[in-house]
């Protein structure tokens, strides 16, 4: 326990510590109002994808490294390392033609931090989604065809597309995933959600060389959205292996055999393990499928790994093989290099950022900071740009709506007036402005109302100002009118006062602590008691899994792509639920085990969900609109403020670098950075 | 003696049986497991595991199994020379401890011999010249640096060089140099960051070794022999060096013991607001993430090196100290 006090002690003491010693940065703090915040915000941009092979470019150029090593003899021409001219990806970066080179230098944290590079490294998704995060667009698959009975979804490849090691990628890289790494029991044990429809197992099959179907037994119209999406089977060969979960759909056949008993013998490849100091073949398969520790495996990624994740520094070169161009024919990426240093706490991070030691970084940037980012641009040469979320809250209090602990405080918890006059009670703007710097949305968990699943603006405050009177008319007509002295509200049951649990985990991009305490003081307005206890958020978890949480806080990021990424949203998932945990295991096992929701809404809600997989576009979006109504109307969880940069929306970029979108979405689907292109940024 | 040293050797095995199934114990008591660790970090970095996923995980690590059997498993492991992966790494636990060691100590040593070519001067000057002016500014400066917590006077040094002196900003080589191959610059490079650390992790042990070996030499400073030797005409330099100095050493060398675990992990939490790259940070990352190979191996390796530790700082205690070695007859 020593170690967790000394964590918290210092995530406390941090950087806050440092800044006391500098008075300008307090008179910076107090000068900072919305105003400054939203004069950061730009307007959305970014690259787009041109589709029509007419202004395909005919002739290519390729970095000044490779060309070197071309005219050696160690490396095949640009033109027999690109796919087929009319195969291309060809990208228009965001203001002009970039030049190449360069050193892309940024922070890490450590082998856990994958997904640092990842969401640069993202091109080789299947699909992608383009700058806006809402339309489709192709990426390592060229096209991609949907049946009209929804059952089956058919992905183009890029005839001539290479491996970073110059073998061809084909159909049967995708079969050889689907036949020896998915369905081999003993590397993916239990079939992947997303390749499921109600519950029955989606099949792959390889039309021809070039062309793979994915075939499901019932209407899956959706299947496409995953593909695109963040998931176990869209995220890209690159990603999922860094996640050592074996996702991605298709993986380089010709390097992994050697680690599948299939190919030699069980005794060989567990030979090989052992000799490498591994417990046994899949455990090295592990590894080896891994961008991010194995810096041998072919990737389709723009950077490759040099130096891998478990070392000091994480660093990364071009991959002479990728398969995308600008519009002039250069060969991307343009930077040569992406390295990332060690920092053992994301307080160095972002001190190092302040110095001006990093190009681009937004990933472990603070918002709390942003006053002293400020101060420190001009010596630091970087500017400052904030990229707001699409989620409605950074903060939610997720109501254990499956809470079994205290009888009477469970009741309460389930009837959807006490947790309306609980969100009537908060003041939002006052949050707003002490913890977001009055540049995030008061308001519901309801998603920006510009996306596309948004039910409309009115949502965003439903039951979501601060209305004391109102909530104190609710509480009373409960049957809690009587008070303590305090003028704290009693139980219902006699036994004393009505004291609520809340739960905060520390050392987040959000300080959900003091939001807690500030909500503390605010409820007692209406006369409600909270107790607001900190925990390390492993121990938070854990006894969500156990419906022991009575309303614990954490961020709905993700929810605005309602069916990629539901669990913040819905309590539909068993690997993370904080709003009903026996809920989720009862939905996600189709009733056979955790326990059914007494709530009629939500059993509604969980119905309109099921079907929306297998619904048309426009008929899915009508449906996810229901489901925010309803989410909304019921409160199972209490939006705050959101809407922010908070999570990883503040960018630092050096000053010297190019084809930089002014506002970039900043949402997990679109896996931000990567809808930016980071192919097409330079050094100027 | 051999008798005694055996006896010794025993008890230092069952003493390290005994660590390991403390320290595998400890680590399971929190709740949950790697698998909830690691889907609520994830979570935390706006990423996702499913619940199919975790299960598999929790299979291929053999989290499902009961604790004595994840017990047994390690065991088998361990004494094979193998102490298994470590989960978040997906690498050898030998390999990610190996990586880190080095430094550690290259570091760990630097704050020592900081300590002591400091502290064992200034220690001797204040009991010879007790209530001399310096004597009395050592004594304030001691305290001071007894006082401020290790962490706080890194994130102090760590700002002014930052501020005044556009300093690195923690860490051990500059970017330049950070993946570069071994060569005389990088060396260099090293040298160079190394004061910060060094005399961070060293000021409490300094402070704390001036007034111990001050109070000691006062101790023996008083003492007849001390007189009949000045009495008998030796030069004041040898009297002090010669026996005084020597008696005053005892405390330094029984210290040992705790020396050796310590030149392993560096100082936890000095070394995450430094960001140093050495075993006391991955220590704390691993016991966050419950990774209970990497945590429990770095805590039996620190076991082992105290009970090293203790047995060495016995032995020389019985080289340098008559007493001991004629008593023990």
């Amino acid at each position: 326990m020593e170690m967790k006090r000394a964590v918290s002690v210092l995530s406390s003491f941090g950087l806050a510590a440092a800044l006391a010693l500098c008075p300008a940065v307090v008179a910076a703090q107090a000068a900072a109002s919305p105003p400054l915040g939203a004069s950061l915000i730009g307007k959305l941009e970014g690259p787009t994808i041109i589709t029509d092979v007419k202004d395909y470019p005919k002739t290519f150029k390729e970095a000044p490294t490779l060309d070197a090593q071309v005219k050696a003899g160690k490396l095949p021409p640009v033109e027999k390392r690109l796919p087929d001219e009319s195969q291309l990806l060809v990208i228009k970066p965001l203001r002009e033609i970039g030049k190449y080179g360069g050193n892309w230098r940024r922070a890490f944290t450590g082998p856990a931090d994958h997904e640092n590079a990842n969401r640069i490294n993202s091109a080789d998704k299947i699909l992608t989604f383009d700058y806006t995060g809402t339309k489709i667009v192709p990426s390592l698959a060229r096209d991609w065809k949907v049946s009209d009975d929804g059952k089956t979804t058919t992905i183009y490849l890029r005839k001539g597309a290479k491996w970073s090691d110059g073998k061809p990628l084909t159909a049967d890289d995708f079969m050889f995933w689907y036949e020896d790494i998915y369905l081999n029991k003993n590397i993916v044990p239990t079939p992947f959600f997303e390749f499921q429809i109600n519950g029955k197992d989606g099949k792959m099959r390889k039309v021809d060389d070039f062309t793979v179907a994915f075939e499901f037994p019932e209407p899956y119209s959706f299947f496409v959205y995953q593909l695109a999406g963040s998931t176990g089977i869209g995220a890209g060969f690159a990603t999922r292996g860094a996640f050592q979960n074996f996702g991605g759909a298709y993986a380089p056949a010709h390097y992994l055999k050697q680690f599948l008993p299939k190919y030699s013998s069980e005794d060989a490849v567990n030979k090989k393990a052992k000799d490498l100091g591994f417990d046994n073949w899949v455990s090295l398969l592990k590894n080896r499928y891994s961008w991010a520790l194995n810096n041998e495996v072919p990737v389709m990624t723009p950077w490759k790994t040099v130096s891998p994740i478990n070392t000091p520094t994480w660093s990364m070169e071009r991959n002479p093989y990728f398969w995308a161009v600008d519009t002039a024919g250069n060969q991307l990426p343009y930077i040569d290099r992406i390295t990332l240093t060690l920092a053992e706490n994301t307080e160095v991070a972002n001190l190092r950022a302040i110095a001006g030691e990093f190009d681009i970084q937004e990933r472990h940037m603070g918002l709390n900071k942003l006053p002293v980012f400020l101060e420190n641009a001009k010596k630091g040469n970087y500017t400052v740009r904030l990229d707001p979320g699409l989620n409605g809250a950074d903060v939610a209090l997720h109501m254990g709506n499956s809470y079994e602990g205290d009888a009477e405080i469970a009741k309460l918890l389930r009837n959807k007036d006490f947790r309306h006059a609980l969100s009537l009670g908060i003041d939002r703007d006052q949050l707003n402005e002490a913890f977001w710097l009055g540049v995030g949305a008061s308001g519901s968990v309801a998603p920006a109302p510009d996306t596309i699943y948004s039910p409309g603006p009115e949502w965003n405050k439903k039951w979501a100002v601060y209305d004391p009177k109102q909530a104190n008319e609710l509480l009373d007509k409960l049957g809690l009118s009587k008070k303590d002295s305090d003028g704290y509200r009693l139980r219902a049951d006699g036994k004393g006062r009505l004291r609520l649990e809340m739960i905060t985990v520390g050392g987040s991009f959000v300080p959900f602590t003091a939001v807690g305490e500030m909500i503390k003081q605010q409820w007692k307005k209406i006369g409600v008691d909270v107790d607001i206890k900190e925990m390390e958020r492993n121990l938070a978890f854990t006894r969500d899994n156990n419906n022991e949480n009575q309303i614990i806080t954490w961020a709905n990021d993700g929810s605005e792509v309602l069916f990629l990424f539901p669990r913040h949203a819905l309590p539909v998932d068993a690997a993370e639920s904080h709003m009903g945990m026996a809920f989720a295991r009862w939905y996600a096992s189709g009733g056979t085990s955790g326990k059914k929701p007494d709530d009629p809404e939500m059993i509604k809600a969980f119905d309109l969900f099921r079907a929306s997989y297998g619904m048309k576009d426009e008929e899915r979006t009508k449906a996810a609109k229901e489901i925010w109504k309803i989410i909304v109307e019921q409160e199972w969880s209490i939006g705050t403020v959101g809407q922010s940069p908070a999570f990883m929306g503040v960018r630092i970029v050096k000053n010297n670098m190019g084809n930089i979108p002014d506002r970039q979405i900043n949402a997990q689907h679109v896996r931000t950075p990567h809808s930016s292109w980071p192919e097409t940024f330079y050094f100027k | 003696m051999v008798a005694y040293i055996v006896r010794r050797l025993m008890l230092a095995v069952l003493t390290v049986w005994a660590i390991s199934v403390l320290s595998f114990i400890i680590i399971h008591l929190p709740p949950g497991d790697y698998v909830t660790s690691y889907i609520a970090s994830m979570s935390a970095s706006g990423s996702a595991v499913s619940e199919g996923e975790a299960q598999a995980l929790r299979e291929q690590l053999g989290l499902d199994k009961p604790i004595t059997v994840q017990y047994a498993k390690w065991m088998e492991l361990v004494l094979q020379g193998n102490f298994g992966m470590a989960m978040e790494w997906g690498r050898p636990v030998t390999d990610v401890i190996g990586d880190r060691l080095t430094l550690t100590i290259v570091i760990s040593v630097a704050a020592i011999i900081f300590t002591w070519v400091v502290a064992l001067p200034i220690g001797i000057y204040s009991a010879v010249y007790r209530y001399s002016f310096l004597d009395y500014l050592f004594t304030f400066v001691g305290f001071i640096g007894l006082a401020v917590p290790g962490f706080l006077l890194a994130l102090i040094v760590m700002y002014l060089g930052f501020a005044y002196f556009g300093a690195n900003v923690g860490g051990l080589f500059s970017p330049d140099y950070a993946e570069a191959p071994w060569s005389l610059g990088k060396t260099w490079d090293l040298v160079k960051h190394l004061p910060v650390p060094a005399i961070v992790l060293g000021v409490a042990g300094t402070a704390q070794l001036i007034r111990i070996m001050r109070s000691n030499l006062l101790d023996e400073l008083r003492k007849p022999y001390v007189m009949t030797a000045r009495a008998r005409g030796l030069t004041e330099y040898r009297v002090i060096t010669r026996y005084p100095v020597r008696v005053a050493l005892n405390p330094f060398i029984s210290t040992i013991g705790y020396l050796l675990p310590y030149v392993v992990s560096g100082s936890i939490i000095v070394s995450l607001v430094l960001s140093l790259p050495t075993v006391g940070p991955l220590l704390l990352k691993a016991l966050i993430a419950q990774d209970m190979f990497l945590a429990g191996t770095i805590v039996l390796l620190l076991g082992v090196l105290t009970v090293i530790g203790t047995f060495i700082s016995d032995l020389l205690l019985m080289w340098v100290d008559p007493r001991i070695r004629l008593g023990q007859r």
